[in-house]
């Protein structure tokens, strides 16, 4: 009965992001109104920030989702958005700029893991960390972070999405140099998720060209993908 | 046994990498048995922001080359910046041995109560056919007349030059081509002194995109030893970026000098010249909007292509992937950005850089200088950005600083050498050259000190030891060495050379002291490979008169305007 009628949200949500979605352009402000009576809504966030991607108004979603949780304090899901909207606008700054967003979506990502633990919050902060250079001494938050989202999926059922926990954890390991537990948790994600392409090419490149493969994953200057269809629209 | 494996796989190792005999670019470091290994001392600040100001007004160490006495051999005037420190005069013996001839010259004075020495340039503002010499300054400029005789005198007050600015960079060219050499000084801070500081807020306000900073100024050259300010008349008022470094050339081959500026904490600027003494800013269309640190602007056609294109170096460091620019002329009025593609983005901290042909062989190769502050083993980086990083912080106030204390930062960079291969593509080979010092350097300045036709290597760097790399390509090609006398201006600022040899055409422009803290040479050089005789040598001269010149191979050959060539 209860799954009954998640799944019914879940349509429902949908038909009412495709009207929004279809009208001429992206219709921020609705998304907006919306957002702000259903503050944890992942979905709408998400579609939320899709429009912002494309429209490029980046400070606008940056006061929209501050004056979010401000109002909502205790909205966990909020603050993740929060996050990620600090996240969306790096490719589009300086360098030094970049270093301010990343600090305060970190930030965010911090107070969303505070008030839920969640697989989401953990393995979002986790890979977080990871994008800062090595100078900064936080790829070993990022892999104490990543190895509770793992244990954290390992209580739930299976998800397609939970193929990123291993691919993330490894980086991170082998961002730490413990580079035997980094291709024991890409062999252990591949034997789960056999399927997985990205975990196959880390297995089989070698040392040069895994070293040009992640500094290509963690490149702060492209566009990292934030886009959290994956956690709904996989079965 | 065990020893004869290990000789063995030396045998076998040796051939695998070049050595420093196989180098195609080498260079031997001889500054002290030359006589030029001075030390450039940076300024320190009494209070409580002193950490903070020497952190941020570490330039100053500079080098400006220019045959000041008209023996043949290019001298070399050093600066240093510390209140009490002297700038050096060395005077080239030959040999590759210099006196220090500061004192009889009277050119040492510079660092006082107030000022700051920052830049410093050769150039012959009177036409009277001797370097005059500007020592710039975080103050008011020092303009010293060259009376022929080996001693200068102070014309700054008689000049104009009286404005106070916190100029940092400088670059003669003659804008308006009324045949006399005007200056475009680079402003770092706004007009405030440093040292008796009215307010805390004097730092860039935003680490991208600052618009606080002291712009530039142009100074046309009136004549009767007189600059008048023209900034604003030339249209170029309205940048207020924190300007690190001046550069010129033609960029569209129309004959008039276009300018770029490189600035920190935010975009360059390129201002082509329309005539009429003005400019017209066309950063949007040209070079569009960059959030970098631009620190050097260095003018050549790196591709042989006929374009004069642009190299600015920026910092790319662990932390911060900026990637530095050669912007590759298009010829249509826009440029592209080419580091990655040429293997030159990864400079490190940049500063200064030089295009040059150090083997001869017809493609200019680029040397790089870098690095900040090398210090003690703790690193400021995590310090600084834990501020960078808090909310709502100023940036532009002392107070919200960081003490850097003994820390490093970006310190202790191997230079980059750049080898041109011809195709687009440059290979890093400073170690290999013997110039992977890693010293805080500055500027560069590039000379044939010895007349030998392989150029040599000056390199200032901040609170450290200047250096001179000695050119010793082993096996280098055929060159042309031109100095040029122009009927006005005198030393030829501007004039375009356009040598072809062997099928292979090349261009030079006469430049008027491109480059971050470093004047090369106002000669011409190009190395020309294989070729043993030159097909055609044209010069535009800054007039436009257009003349052809035979000239001989691996010589310096005199030219002046309207006569015959005449070969040393």
């Amino acid at each position: 009965m209860k799954r009954t009628r998640l799944v019914l949200t879940l349509i429902a949500t949908t038909l009412a992001f495709q009207q929004l979605l279809a009208a001429d352009g992206p219709a921020l402000a609705e998304l907006e109104n919306h957002l702000a009576n259903d503050p944890e809504n992942l979905q709408l966030a998400n579609a939320y920030r899709r429009s912002i991607i494309e429209s490029g108004e980046y400070d606008r979603a940056l006061r929209f989702f501050a004056r979010l949780v401000e109002t909502h304090t205790v909205a966990a899901n909020a603050y993740l958005s929060y996050g990620f909207a600090h996240v969306d606008k790096i490719p589009t700054v300086g360098a030094v700029t970049q270093v301010v967003l990343a600090g305060a979506a970190l930030s965010a990502f911090t107070r969303a893991v505070e008030l839920r633990p969640s697989w989401i919050a953990y393995y979002t902060r986790g890979s977080s960390y990871l994008f800062w250079p090595k100078i900064f001494g936080r790829a070993p938050l990022g892999v104490a972070d990543l190895e509770e989202a793992l244990r954290i999926q390992q209580r739930e059922p299976k998800r397609p999405y939970h193929v990123r926990t291993f691919l993330a954890l490894g980086d991170g390991y082998w961002k730490v140099e413990q580079y035997d537990r980094a291709r024991a948790t890409w062999e252990q994600g591949l034997k789960q998720f056999p399927e997985s392409e990205a975990l196959r090419a880390r297995i089989t490149a070698d040392a040069g060209r895994l070293a040009v493969m992640l500094d290509a994953a963690f490149d702060p200057t492209r566009r990292v993908d934030t886009d959290l269809s994956p956690l709904w629209n996989e079965p | 046994m065990t020893r004869l494996l290990v000789a063995g796989s030396l045998l076998v190792a040796a051939p695998l990498g070049p050595t420093l005999e196989q180098s195609p670019i080498r260079f031997e470091e001889i500054a002290a048995a030359a006589g030029v290994r001075t030390t450039h001392q940076t300024r320190t600040f009494d209070g409580p922001y002193a950490d903070t100001l020497r952190m941020f007004t570490t330039g100053g160490a500079s080098a400006a080359v220019a045959d000041f006495d008209n023996d043949g051999l290019d001298d070399l005037f050093v600066t240093s910046s510390e209140r009490g420190s002297r700038n050096r005069l060395f005077h080239n013996d030959g040999g590759l041995k210099f006196t220090d001839v500061t004192d009889r010259a009277g050119v040492g004075g510079g660092n006082d109560a107030k000022s700051i020495v920052a830049d410093a340039l050769w150039f012959d503002y009177d036409n009277d056919g001797w370097c005059d010499l500007l020592v710039v300054r975080f103050g008011t400029p020092i303009l010293y007349r060259n009376q022929g005789n080996g001693r200068f005198i102070d014309v700054s007050a008689a000049s104009g030059l009286t404005t106070f600015a916190n100029s940092i960079a400088a670059i003669a060219l003659d804008y308006d081509n009324d045949g006399r050499l005007d200056l475009l000084l680079g402003h770092y801070f706004a007009p405030i002194n440093l040292i008796d500081l009215p307010t805390t807020k004097v730092l860039p306000h935003d680490l991208d995109s600052a618009s606080n900073g002291g712009g530039v100024a142009l100074w046309r050259n009136a004549g009767g030893g007189r600059f008048v300010d023209v900034t604003r008349a030339a249209g170029l008022g309205e940048h207020t970026g924190w300007t690190l470094d001046v550069g010129h050339g033609d960029f569209n081959n129309d004959g008039l000098q276009d300018v770029y500026l490189a600035n920190d904490y935010g975009t360059d600027r390129l201002f082509m010249n329309q005539g009429g003494g003005r400019f017209r800013d066309v950063t949007a269309t040209a070079i569009g909007f960059d959030t970098k640190k631009g620190m050097n602007v260095e003018v050549a056609d790196y591709d042989n292509d006929g374009w004069l294109d642009i190299y600015t170096t920026n910092i790319h460091d662990e932390y911060m992937k900026e990637c530095a620019m050669l912007w590759h002329n298009n010829g249509d009025g826009t440029f592209t950005d080419l580091s990655r593609e040429t293997g030159t983005c990864d400079t490190l901290w940049g500063w200064g850089a030089k295009f040059a042909d150090f083997d001869n062989d017809g493609w200019l190769d680029l040397f790089v200088t870098n690095g900040l502050r090398s210090a003690g083993p703790d690193n400021y980086i995590p310090v600084l950005v834990k501020m960078i990083t808090a909310p709502g912080v100023d940036f532009s106030d002392l107070r919200n600083w960081p003490a850097i204390g003994n820390m490093t930062w970006s310190g202790y960079q191997r230079k980059k050498l750049h080898r041109n291969l011809g195709d687009h593509t440059f290979r890093e080979m400073a170690a290999e050259a013997g110039v992977d010092n890693d010293l805080d350097g500055r500027g560069v300045a590039i000379a044939d000190f010895d007349n030998d036709g392989r150029l040599d290597l000056y390199q200032t760097s901040a609170n450290q030891p200047a250096l001179l790399y000695r050119g010793l390509a082993p096996r280098p090609g055929n060159w042309v060495q031109l100095a040029l006398t122009g009927r006005s201006p005198r030393d030829a600022v501007g004039a375009r050379v356009t040598l072809t040899a062997a099928g292979r055409t090349q261009i030079r422009e006469v430049d008027g002291g491109n480059g971050y803290a470093g004047q090369s040479t106002e000669r011409v050089h190009v190395g020309i490979g294989d070729a043993t005789r030159v097909d055609s040598l044209t010069i535009r001269w800054p007039d436009g008169q257009v003349e052809q010149f035979d000239v001989q191979v691996n010589r310096l050959t005199r030219i002046r305007q309207g006569e015959a060539a005449r070969a040393r």
